[in-house]
């Protein structure tokens, strides 16, 4: 996959370039937003890191046209403000989703791997599946009347079974969907994660049954 | 400013009564005078005329002096009814022809003749006026001064001094009563700007930064122009501190994500044992004063906020579903189920958002790190016009001896070095000064609630 990252500050970018490449990204660097802004005209990418504060023209700018011209492309904000000002929330001018500096590497990663499934996905934002509803934009999902935080990959593996109730996903499928190619996952992990969401969505009008043998599927219980 | 001085409007209808108070006296004063003389006058000259015409009455017959009193003189005097007269009469050589023995000649010790005297008198322990007047003789047979004496009670000419007078009075209290009233229209409508400038600063919110625009007499320009000079200054401060807190946030975080890039390039380099084991501890210090940076900041930014954002309509739900995933990271190893129980309509109260938000994450932050081994439960709930965010984790929780301490700035550093004991102070910051209350409760040995509890809307309003 193709993405943009627009950093200033060298370390941190150099850092950014190399942990995504390692997991089969192509990753352009720019240095400047006049620049950023310059190769976005240019070229389509699928995902685009903004850092707010660059030389030419800061990440908030760039985000606002780039919505502006109608683009989707999922956009990650990194900052290092405060919000001791009164700017706008990055979220409600179209950011998809942002990160605070100092961040963590791989909370970095996990929401570059979440924000590049979700462009692929279907159309649909809001997925339901008996009383589980899983709204695919704000990443809220909602059992009966009680909002359950997931994490972005207990999210994936719900959204993957809750999307076709009934049907029998394999072990090597799942793994395959939530991992993706480049990266090598525990040989348990999808039991454990299988597990968590268990726990998770424990008394919702659906569940999830191991089939033994083949995999597990999502089960909606009868009418209530 | 403890010091209260009486209203100005008090102050100015004072003086001006004070004023008016004595114009009247001094008034009233020179009526009853004048009025007393002008009726001493008017019954004086009845006095003296009665006199005379006795005086006229006495004539010499044979050389003895003789007397008939002439009714006419006592029909002057009549005039006034309530009154009694008293006379006496003495001939030139000085025996009393008729009337009062005991009516004293008013001039007997005077050396100087005198033609026509009147003056106060006593007669019988009552208060009179005394005429007196000289008749000359100078018959061959009789020579000398006969004497006149009429004396006349003053009831009539106190009734008519009264009369005179209160007629004066009133005249003044009509005065006195237009001048008032005409005080009080005068310094009501002399003041009224000090009331609209009054009434425009009191409107104001107090985070409001916006200079006072009121229009006001030449007097006044000087306090408002002060009052603006002061917000100008303020505002520049205002303005100071944030750039000062944007720019310290900026130049502290860059370079440690910088220093955390670094590191996160290292330990993917094949490197010895020992190496990682250091690479780890240089890790977890990074995060440790990554994590102070921002409480550091976000302590500074809160307290900056609360003395200048002005509040706003705040969806509490939405607030915290933002906080939820800003505070619980993904790569969290702990496997944490954390649930939010919400209220179906938006529970809305009047704040700052960035701040609420700020408390709402340390909470979460610090059952995160502290607390819930297992599991979170955030309920937003509405208790009798309070909104209720409640934070319950299956943690240890916090002892009771030590959340008086744990809301203080600094109050509880950790000892293992994980936090800074600036986060429930942060949000008891938040919450005191948004009227709310941050407080604890202990579920057992199963759980510990930490509960931030507001004034919602309506109770704003009402």
């Amino acid at each position: 996959m193709r993405i943009l990252l627009v950093e200033d500050t060298k370390d941190v970018g150099e850092a950014i370039v190399g942990r995504l490449s390692r997991i089969g990204h192509a990753v352009d660097w720019e240095l400047d937003g006049t620049a950023g802004m310059e190769v976005l005209g240019a070229t389509s990418y699928d995902l685009v890191i903004l850092d707010v504060m660059l030389p030419g023209m800061d990440g908030f700018s760039i985000l606002s046209r780039l919505r502006a011209r109608g683009s989707t492309t999922p956009v990650l904000i990194l900052t290092a403000r405060s919000r001791v000002e009164d700017r706008v929330d990055a979220l409600d001018i179209g950011a998809d989703d942002y990160l605070v500096k100092p961040f963590d590497f791989r909370e970095l990663e996990a929401r570059v791997r979440a924000l590049m499934r979700r462009n692929s996905g279907e159309a649909t934002n809001v997925l339901r599946c008996g009383d589980i509803s899983i709204d695919r934009l704000t990443r809220m999902v909602r059992v009966g009347d009680c909002e359950v935080h997931l994490k972005r990959r207990e999210l994936t593996l719900l959204e993957i079974l809750s999307s076709r109730p009934g049907r029998v996903f394999g072990k090597d499928e799942l793994l395959d969907r939530m991992f993706g190619h480049d990266e090598a996952p525990a040989p348990n992990a999808v039991e454990l994660y299988i597990g968590r969401l268990r726990r998770k969505i424990d008394g919702a009008r659906a569940q999830i049954v191991t089939v033994r043998g083949f995999g597990y599927q999502m089960v909606i219980d009868g009418p209530a | 400013m403890d010091r209260r001085e009486p209203s100005l409007f008090i102050r100015l209808f004072a003086l001006m009564s004070l004023v008016l108070a004595f114009g009247a006296a001094v008034l009233m004063t020179a009526a009853w005078y004048s009025a007393r003389q002008a009726a001493d006058q008017a019954y004086d000259r009845l006095l003296l005329g009665a006199a005379y015409q006795i005086a006229d009455a006495i004539q010499i017959q044979d050389g003895q002096p003789e007397i008939e009193l002439p009714v006419s003189a006592f029909e002057l005097l009549a005039l006034s009814d309530r009154d009694r007269i008293f006379y006496r009469v003495l001939d030139p050589a000085g025996h009393t022809m008729t009337g009062y023995e005991r009516l004293d000649d008013p001039a007997a010790e005077t050396a100087t003749p005198v033609r026509a005297i009147v003056e106060n008198a006593e007669f019988d322990g009552e208060n009179v006026r005394v005429a007196r007047v000289v008749r000359r003789f100078d018959d061959p047979q009789m020579r000398g001064d006969a004497i006149v004496i009429v004396a006349q009670t003053i009831e009539a000419r106190r009734a008519l001094a009264r009369e005179l007078t209160l007629r004066s009075f009133i005249l003044v209290g009509a005065m006195g009563a237009i001048a008032i009233g005409g005080t009080i229209f005068a310094v009501r409508r002399a003041l009224a700007p000090i009331g609209r400038l009054e009434t425009a600063i009191r409107q104001r919110d107090p985070l409001d930064l916006t200079l006072v625009d009121v229009s006001t007499p030449r007097e006044l320009a000087p306090f408002v122009a002060e009052i603006n000079g002061f917000i100008k200054r303020l505002r520049g401060r205002v303005e100071l501190m944030q750039q000062f807190i944007a720019d310290a946030a900026h130049q502290l975080r860059t370079p440690l994500a910088a220093l955390e890039a670094q590191t996160d390039l290292l330990s993917n380099d094949d490197v010895s044992p020992s190496t990682v084991k250091h690479l780890d501890r240089v890790r977890a210090r990074t995060r440790q004063l990554s994590r102070l940076t921002n409480q550091l900041l976000s302590h500074a930014m809160v307290a900056h906020r609360e003395r200048a954002v002005a509040n706003s309509q705040v969806d509490l739900t939405e607030l915290t579903r933002r906080a939820l995933d800003e505070a619980i990271p993904d790569t969290l190893e702990r496997d944490i189920l954390v649930t939010l129980h919400a209220p179906p309509e938006p529970l809305i109260v009047s704040g700052d958002p960035v701040n609420l938000a700020e408390a709402v994450k340390n909470i979460l932050d610090n059952a995160v790190r502290h607390g819930a081994p297992a599991r979170i439960t955030v309920r937003l709930l509405k208790k009798s016009n309070r909104a209720v965010i409640e934070v319950e984790d299956d943690g240890p929780g916090i002892p009771p001896e030590q959340w008086p301490r744990v809301v203080q700035r600094f109050g509880a550093p950790s000892s293992d070095g994980k936090g800074s004991g600036l986060g429930l102070s942060i949000a008891a910051e938040v919450l005191e000064a948004h009227g709310g209350a941050l407080f604890f409760i202990e579920k057992g040995s199963f759980g510990f609630v930490v509960v931030m509890s507001l004034a919602d809307e309506e109770r704003k309003v009402a």
